[in-house]
């Protein structure tokens, strides 16, 4: 918890919000995320005194999102990205790691084995204009809105935090967007049980635009919500980023989802991107084997196209104590097709470039082939054992 | 409706159900003319959004409901019994013996202070007279069926520690170690990741084949509906609206309903710049419209849709809650009939029973 005392103002030899001159970062970069660790220590013995183990919920993740873009990120529960949003909003204080948002950098910490440098905070004021132009819309509409507070208020309580705004002129800009998010401007005094969850899900969406921030995280919107809310709420925030020019960092499990609302795509598993890159690419091509049967698993709305698919075996393994060498090794099917090359258990991969501009955290990646998935998806059998 | 599927027998039908609950703000009409045909070793998808009334029809079925809920009418009619008719224990031998049911969270169904070895030899235990040696040993055999490796071990271990696609095994082996003929699974894979789903799906395909039992499968999940049914009901605000073989609901909607539910979902591998939407939300129960339960948010709205519809037949084995014509076109009504020229016309339009 050392960062909530803010030890170390930022130097101003990156000109807080300065857009487009932040030094060697390319100039269309918004926000950038480099090697950043969240550990969440599980304590036991005495009193809870020693530290047993961490889960590690997200364990060297690096990458940049750009000037109006909206990179979709996709995991299984339990791969690190609900967690991975929070660190860089800094709702969670991270392990190591840094992330720089529009030329400020919002935390510096060394990781392990790194030589010895004081991590590096940005102050509380440098915070507050930082959190203005990052915003947050949650999953759960019914929990993560306040039930004692009317939509005015809850709409309008950030710019009013924020100075943006006063009491007297709060009203007309609550009123501008419920407009926007396609409520009812007569709702203003209205308490979030009085609404359905679609319309909670606009409330949580007009709450974060109403500080006009650059960058929102969407951390699974549709998902709590019915199939035709879902597609009421996705064109929204289509509509939005169009208009408003936004940039989206949007976790979601499912995959159709994110595929619609997606410039790029980053895949999670256990704690480490596995693989990144362009929506289409990764869609018609992808070159990890997690997501060849992640992609595989999902069931198509089509009853003439049931398909055979690639079923991995087992649970994904806890975080807390992951397998070694490749997080996948122990489930994966190029795996055991290329009859379990000990690289896998022994060295880490590392996200890296392949020739078709996607990236890949894959030893193999380059022997993902069509006949290979085929193989593979003709050697998943039913998980049936026995006969009665 | 009972004849329009040819000649195959129902193993489970259901007509005209209505289980309707009196709440303190008045009457809930949950389930309000439902009917529903399972064909033997057939699997039946039934989708809808949360609230139309799918989970109550399955517990109808079962005859779980509870008070303040009721079955005020219908008939549930399975293997030539009336289930509505028969007496409490001869209901309770039908419940796990010929009718199994597994539900969307195996935590919440799962007893925490018992092994899950324990759980299913009661199971078998009380279903068929097994010592209780041998109702463990077929509970071992029944974790391996469902592919959960190291079984005996897994046995003795409690719900808490086993992951949520091991859980949902444990339900399923539980469900089918007494061999019924019918599966109602709620809503079975909702709480598991894809991957899981992916493992879940196949074994219920594999134990379907082998056993020849026939599923009931409840979920709003389009893909998985598509994926695992030979036919398919859709539910909209406690009624079916539409009713035929998975291929034509799918091909060839003929309710608006289905029609915007398969326009509304983003399709992996067809992106497109907007997603239609169904506008506006499901209506209240307690306040639902007169007429049509679907007219304030159809496309097609009618005057003739302040009549209530009946499921119609608008094709060998296809029936829609809908006025719209066989062909989806709009009725031969005129610009605006009166109330009584509509109903009128509606009598002579095909109509199936109920």
């Amino acid at each position: 918890m050392t960062e909530t005392r803010a030890p170390n103002t930022l130097t101003p030899s990156s000109p807080a919000v300065a857009p487009g001159v932040a030094g060697a970062v390319a100039p269309d970069t918004l926000l950038r995320v480099d090697n950043l660790v969240k550990h969440f220590e599980i304590r036991g013995g005495l009193l809870g005194m020693s530290r047993v183990g961490a889960v590690k919920a997200v364990d060297g993740v690096s990458f940049s999102v750009r000037r109006g873009e909206a990179l979709g990120l996709v995991g299984e529960s339990g791969c690190g990205k609900t967690t991975l949003g929070k660190v860089i909003l800094r709702l969670l204080p991270a392990t190591s790691g840094r992330v720089e948002m529009d030329g400020q950098v919002l935390f510096d910490i060394p990781a392990r084995g790194e030589p010895r440098r004081r991590p590096v905070y940005a102050s509380n004021e440098a915070m507050k204009k930082v959190r203005q132009n990052m915003q947050v819309v949650f999953q759960d509409p019914y929990a993560s809105l306040n039930p004692r507070m009317s939509v005015g208020e809850l709409v309008g309580e950030g710019p009013l935090v924020h100075g943006m705004t006063d009491k007297k002129e709060r009203e007309a800009l609550v009123r501008d967007m419920l407009g926007r998010v396609g409520l009812n401007q007569s709702h203003i005094h209205r308490y979030p049980h009085e609404f359905s969850g679609g319309q909670r899900q606009r409330i949580g969406i007009a709450r974060a635009l109403a500080l006009h921030p650059a960058f929102i995280v969407c951390d699974e919107p549709v998902s709590a919500l019915d199939v035709s809310i879902q597609s009421q709420v996705l064109n929204l925030l289509n509509d939005l980023q169009a208009e408003l020019g936004l940039t989206y960092l949007f976790i979601a499990h499912n995959l159709a989802v994110v595929e619609h609302i997606s410039d790029r795509v980053g895949v999670m598993y256990l704690g480490k991107l596995v693989e990144m890159a362009n929506v289409d690419d990764i869609y018609a091509n992808p070159r990890h084997p997690y997501t060849v049967a992640l992609l595989s698993a999902v069931p198509e709305p089509d009853p003439h196209r049931r398909k055979k698919r690639i079923i991995l075996k087992g649970d994904i393994p806890s975080p807390a104590n992951p397998p070694s060498g490749c997080r996948f090794h122990t489930r994966c099917w190029l795996r055991e097709q290329l009859g379990r090359p000990e690289r896998c258990t022994t060295e880490e991969p590392v996200l890296r470039a392949l020739g078709s501009g996607q990236e890949s955290a894959c030893h193999f990646a380059e022997e993902i082939s069509p006949e290979a998935v085929a193989s593979a998806v003709a050697s998943s059998g039913p998980t049936v054992t026995a006969e009665p | 409706m009972a004849t329009t599927r040819g000649a195959q027998e129902a193993l489970l039908e259901v007509v005209d159900l209505r289980t309707h609950f009196a709440t303190a703000d008045g009457l809930v009409r949950a389930v309000d003319g439902v009917s529903l045909r399972i064909r033997p070793g057939k699997t039946l998808g039934v989708v809808g959004e949360s609230g139309c009334g799918k989970s109550i029809t399955a517990l109808s079925i079962m005859r779980l409901i509870e008070r303040p809920g009721r079955i005020v009418s219908g008939s549930i009619t399975f293997d030539g019994q009336d289930l509505l008719r028969l007496p409490e224990d001869e209901m309770r031998n039908i419940r796990g013996n010929e009718i199994s049911m597994i539900f969307q969270e195996p935590m919440t169904s799962l007893n925490p202070v018992y092994t899950c070895g324990d759980q299913i030899a009661e199971a078998v235990s009380r279903h068929g007279s097994l010592t209780q040696r041998e109702a463990a040993a077929r509970a071992v055999e029944m974790l391996e069926q469902v592919g959960i490796p190291d079984a005996k071990r897994r046995a003795g271990e409690h719900p808490h520690q086993l992951s949520g696609g091991m859980r949902q095994r444990v339900m399923i082996a539980m469900a089918l170690s007494t061999n019924p003929q019918l599966l109602i699974a709620d809503e079975p894979t909702t709480a598991l990741d894809v991957t899981i789903q992916a493992q879940i799906l196949e074994l219920m395909k594999a134990l379907r084949e082998r056993n020849g039992m026939a599923i009931m499968l409840i979920t709003h999940d389009l893909g998985v509906v598509a994926e695992m049914s030979d036919d398919v009901s859709v539910m909209y605000a406690g009624k079916v609206v539409e009713s035929s073989d998975a291929i034509t609901v799918y091909d060839r909607p003929h309710h608006p309903y289905t029609k915007g539910l398969l326009a509304s979902i983003p399709r992996m591998g067809a992106r497109r710049e907007r997603l239609d939407v169904i506008k506006g939300v499901v209506p209240n129960p307690l306040n639902l419209p007169s007429g049509c339960l679907f007219k304030r948010r159809c496309p097609y709205a009618m005057p003739i849709c302040d009549n209530a519809p009946p499921l119609r037949l608008v094709a060998e084995g296809h029936v829609s809650r809908c006025w719209l014509a066989p062909d989806g076109g709009r009725p031969e009504l005129g610009e605006a009939p009166s109330a009584a020229e509509a109903e009128a016309a509606a009598l002579t339009l095909t109509v199936a029973n109920p």
